[in-house]
């Protein structure tokens, strides 16, 4: 950790199809904006192009000791826009007062996400010794089932006194294998994070800007992240009703219906419903989903539009930056989901602006997610963190 | 009297109670029917949903498709763009990046072109395929070559969706390992023909008629780029042959024309010698031919006086041929430096005016001149100055009507330049002639010309020492009408 008060921040990003030049463009794009040799920390965000070990080893060797942390994307996000195939690399050093822990855990499928969770929280706190800790930073790999278990699992031991935020690793669109990059490693079925302490300041939003449509449901059968039954019918009858297709035509559709009408979970006191896409259809007409749903819960039918969606963005941003009302932030991070990329089509990019108008055109790096990680309510926290669909995800560090 | 009492509040709570609970029970009735509102409200408001959300999957999926065929458009315009500007054929293929090639809605993409010596299709590019997919595609392309063969023989672009040999098709995607795909011919109307290939391993983006119709226009552009590649490179060749040759022409050139310069050094030479040596023997004639004129050796018979003097007319003749003659040879050998002053061009016509004034008068020849207030200074040496004057005012002399003979000087400017024109209304000179006027010992031939002698070198000195000061000179003329010599001179040395 450095000696001066500031966190130092440098952004690179590389097209190159070469790994080897890309990792080579990329860090010497990163340091020309950072001053300092020291780096504490590197953020690896890329296409699945890059996800080799050859890209964590480059960089690793590049930058010493400090660790490597990050995930794939379905595409990568920077001031300059949407890459659809790109490194992105963020180098950070940090103040002496500052404080952090890296880990990681891999074969999820061999235990359940409940106790890999726990495994990754022991991790990170048998390492840490900064005394308080103020936040954490978590990727995972973005097909695995239970999600929402698995940062369940890593609240139970890390507490919900503080916030964690995180995204869920993408690959390009084809739900086959997603990364997540730990140092040198590369890995699939796997999770990483890092929890900080000491004098760090941020502040984060979360958005999504669907609205309910329909009447409320409510599930009568559902197990984690599987539905059996919707007001007492099979699952699939309020989706085969509401689009007017059997479960085939459901099938067939599954990606766009998925994308563009998931269901919203309704939490008291909360501003937003909390949303689930459907990751397949069981031939039982259940339903399953990304993330749990807990019976008894109450559920609508959710809508977005290219607008609502937009609206969300620039509400996120007001979100992070009211955490640090009257502070600059240095550099901020962009979990966005895919299903906004595909909603959004061609104005896509329309988000990305916002953010840079929004945020001043602090520098930022991002993916596109299968999943994003934060506490719901960002203006009233409530220390537990859900695992969401749809959302985007802002985290703004003031240095 | 306390049963009394108690039976009438017994009654009186009674009948209050009956009167609560039919209150009550309006009430309820009335919450009742507030439900049942409520609950056909959601109801009807949930199939409205329904509506909604039917219409706006529509919406959703025409939105998607116009997104892609927009996205397409885009990417197309791109490519076209990079690949038109482009002309070396290797670089055509380059400019096909993955971004353009996904936002067309495939991620895979190969192209071959068929060479006519190895007789096979030969790689050009990929996007998207390992080495080992290559060979395994490169392979299966040679063992099925006449379908592509055939394919560009009917320029004919097909897809997935279009090929009817099912076996065929299937064989196609399990080699390129696509879910969906598209060809489509390249064809040059010069250099090699091939067939480049789209697809993509998404079972959800299988291609419509439109992206056959973009592959289509992206193959036709490739294929003009390719044409105009191949032109630029015979074009290229040509230009390269043609610079050879104009060099060896212009070294065979520098050559001659140094050969011409050493021949004409030698020409001056000769003649700036044999001037010489004509010079001294006719000074000793001329002298002598005075003396016995002059009587100093005694009385000559008058027909000896007239052959003496023809001897001195003869002489003098000479002497200016042999003096013009030296005077060109110093001029063209740099020999001679002009003296460059500013002169005033009124004084100097004032000084030929006085020269020609008794000749003028005989003849009846009119000398006039007009000469601009910011045209009378010039830079010039004043010797050489006159003699252009004398030159050519004596040689409009020779051609203008007697008694009616007019020659007018006038000077104006021209730019930096002084121009003077002196005209005359002589016979006036024929128009294969007005080049060549200026040549040495040229002579128009017409009758004046027979009668009046000439050396034939005066208009070829003035050329050189108008030429000498940096100016130009020309003639135009019309037959029977009169002549014009105009010359340049510089204002400013």
């Amino acid at each position: 950790m450095s000696d001066t008060d500031n966190i130092n921040v440098g952004i690179g990003l590389s097209t190159e199809k070469d790994i080897g030049k890309a990792v080579k463009e990329a860090m010497q794009q990163a340091r020309t904006t950072i001053y300092k040799e020291a780096i504490d920390l590197a953020l690896v965000f890329s296409s699945t192009e890059y996800a080799s070990p050859h890209t964590t080893s480059l960089i690793s060797n590049l930058i010493g000791s400090a660790p490597v942390i990050g995930c794939s994307g379905a595409a990568i996000i920077s001031n300059k826009g949407i890459f659809r195939s790109a490194l992105g690399l963020m180098l950070l050093s940090f103040p002496k007062t500052v404080f952090l822990n890296s880990a990681h855990i891999q074969n999820i499928h061999s235990k359940t996400a409940l106790t890999s969770g726990e495994e990754l929280g022991e991790k990170l706190l048998h390492g840490f010794k900064g005394g308080r800790r103020d936040f954490g930073l978590f990727f995972t790999d973005g097909l695995i089932e239970e999600e929402s278990n698995l940062i369940l699992g890593l609240q139970e031991k890390l507490g919900t006194s503080f916030p964690i935020i995180g995204a869920s690793a993408s690959d390009n669109l084809k739900f086959e294998k997603t990364y997540t990059y730990y140092n040198q490693d590369i890995s699939n079925d796997s999770a990483c994070g890092i929890i900080w302490g000491g004098k760090l300041n941020f502040g984060w939003g979360i958005k999504h800007g669907w609205k309910p449509l329909g009447k409320p449901r409510t599930i009568t059968k559902s197990k984690s992240n599987v539905v059996y039954e919707i007001d007492g019918l099979p699952a699939t009858k309020i989706y085969e009703e509401y689009f007017s297709r059997n479960i085939e035509g459901l099938r067939k559709e599954l990606k766009r219906i998925s994308t563009f009408y998931p269901i919203g979970i309704y939490l008291r006191d909360e501003e937003e419903y909390l949303l689930r896409n459907i990751h397949l259809i069981e031939n039982s007409g259940a339903l399953v989903f990304q993330g749990n749903v807990p019976e008894g819960s109450e559920v609508r039918l959710m809508i977005g539009t290219k607008e609502s969606c937009l609206n969300a963005t620039e509400q996120a941003c007001e979100q992070a930056k009211n955490w640090l009302p009257g502070k600059n932030l240095s550099f901020a991070l962009v979990f966005d989901s895919i299903s906004r990329y595909l909603l959004l089509g061609r104005r896509a990019i329309k988000e990305i602006e916002i953010i840079n108008t929004e945020l001043n055109n602090i520098p930022i790096l991002g993916l596109y997610t299968y999943g994003e990680q934060a506490p719901l309510k960002a203006t009233n926290y409530q220390g537990r963190a859900h695992n969401h669909n749809q959302t985007i995800t802002i985290l703004g560090v003031e240095g | 009297m306390f049963t009394l009492i108690i039976s009438a509040l017994f009654i009186i709570s009674v009948t209050g109670l009956l009167i609560i609970l039919t209150t009550k029970n309006d009430k309820l009735k009335t919450l009742q029917l507030s439900v049942n509102k409520l609950k056909r409200s959601l109801d009807e408001m949930d199939e409205q949903a329904k509506l909604i959300i039917r219409t706006d999957i529509e919406l959703n999926k025409t939105q998607e498709e116009l997104d892609k065929k927009i996205n397409g458009l885009y990417a197309l315009q791109r490519l076209s763009r990079a690949i038109s500007t482009t002309l070396e054929e290797n670089q055509i293929f380059r400019m096909i990046d993955s971004s353009n090639i996904d936002e067309l809605g495939f991620e895979k993409t190969i192209s071959f072109l068929w060479s006519e010596r190895d007789k096979r299709f030969i790689l050009t590019f990929n996007i998207g395929y390992s080495q080992d997919e290559e060979d395994l595609i490169q392979a299966s392309i040679d063992l099925n070559k006449d379908f592509y063969l055939n394919l560009i023989h009917q320029k004919k672009t097909l897809s997935s969706n279009s090929l009817a040999d099912q076996s065929f098709k299937n064989k196609i995607k399990s080699i390129f390992r696509v879910a969906s795909f598209v060809i489509s011919p390249i064809l040059p109307k010069e250099g090699r023909v091939g067939f480049i290939f789209l697809g993509t391993e998404n079972p959800d983006m299988a291609p419509s008629e439109g992206d056959e119709e973009l592959v289509t226009i992206l193959a036709n552009q490739i294929g003009q780029a390719l044409e105009n590649a191949k032109l630029f490179e015979k074009t290229w060749k040509a230009q390269q042959e043609l610079e050879k040759k104009v060099e060896e022409r212009t070294q065979e050139l520098k050559h001659a024309l140094n050969e011409v310069n050493i021949v004409s050094k030698r020409k001056s030479e000769f003649i700036s010698a044999v001037s010489h040596e004509l010079r001294t023997p006719l000074t000793s004639i001329k002298g002598y031919a005075s003396i016995l004129l002059a009587g100093k050796l005694g009385e000559l018979p008058e027909e000896v006086r007239l052959r003496l003097d023809k001897i001195n007319k003869h002489s003098d003749e000479l002497v200016n041929l042999v003096n013009d003659l030296l005077d060109i040879s110093r001029i063209e050998s740099g020999r001679v430096t002009m003296r460059l002053e500013s002169q005033n061009l009124r004084a100097i016509f004032t000084d030929i005016t006085d020269l020609f004034f008794v000749q003028f008068k005989e003849k009846g020849i009119e000398l006039s001149s007009k000469i601009d207030d910011n045209a009378s200074d010039v830079t010039a040496d004043a010797g050489q100055l006159k003699r252009v004057f004398i030159n050519l005012v004596s040689n409009a002399a020779k051609f203008v009507p007697l008694k009616d003979g007019k020659i007018k000087v006038s000077a104006y400017k021209v730019g930096k330049f002084i121009q003077v024109d002196i005209t005359d209304n002589g016979c006036g000179i024929p128009e294969d002639a007005r080049e060549r006027i200026f040549e040495e010992f040229y002579r128009v031939e017409n009758a004046i010309n027979d009668q009046v002698k000439g050396t034939g070198l005066g208009l070829a000195l003035v050329k050189h020492i108008i030429e000498a000061h940096g100016g130009r000179i020309w003639v135009t003329s019309k037959l029977g009408v009169g002549s014009t010599f105009s010359f340049t001179l510089p204002t400013e040395r």
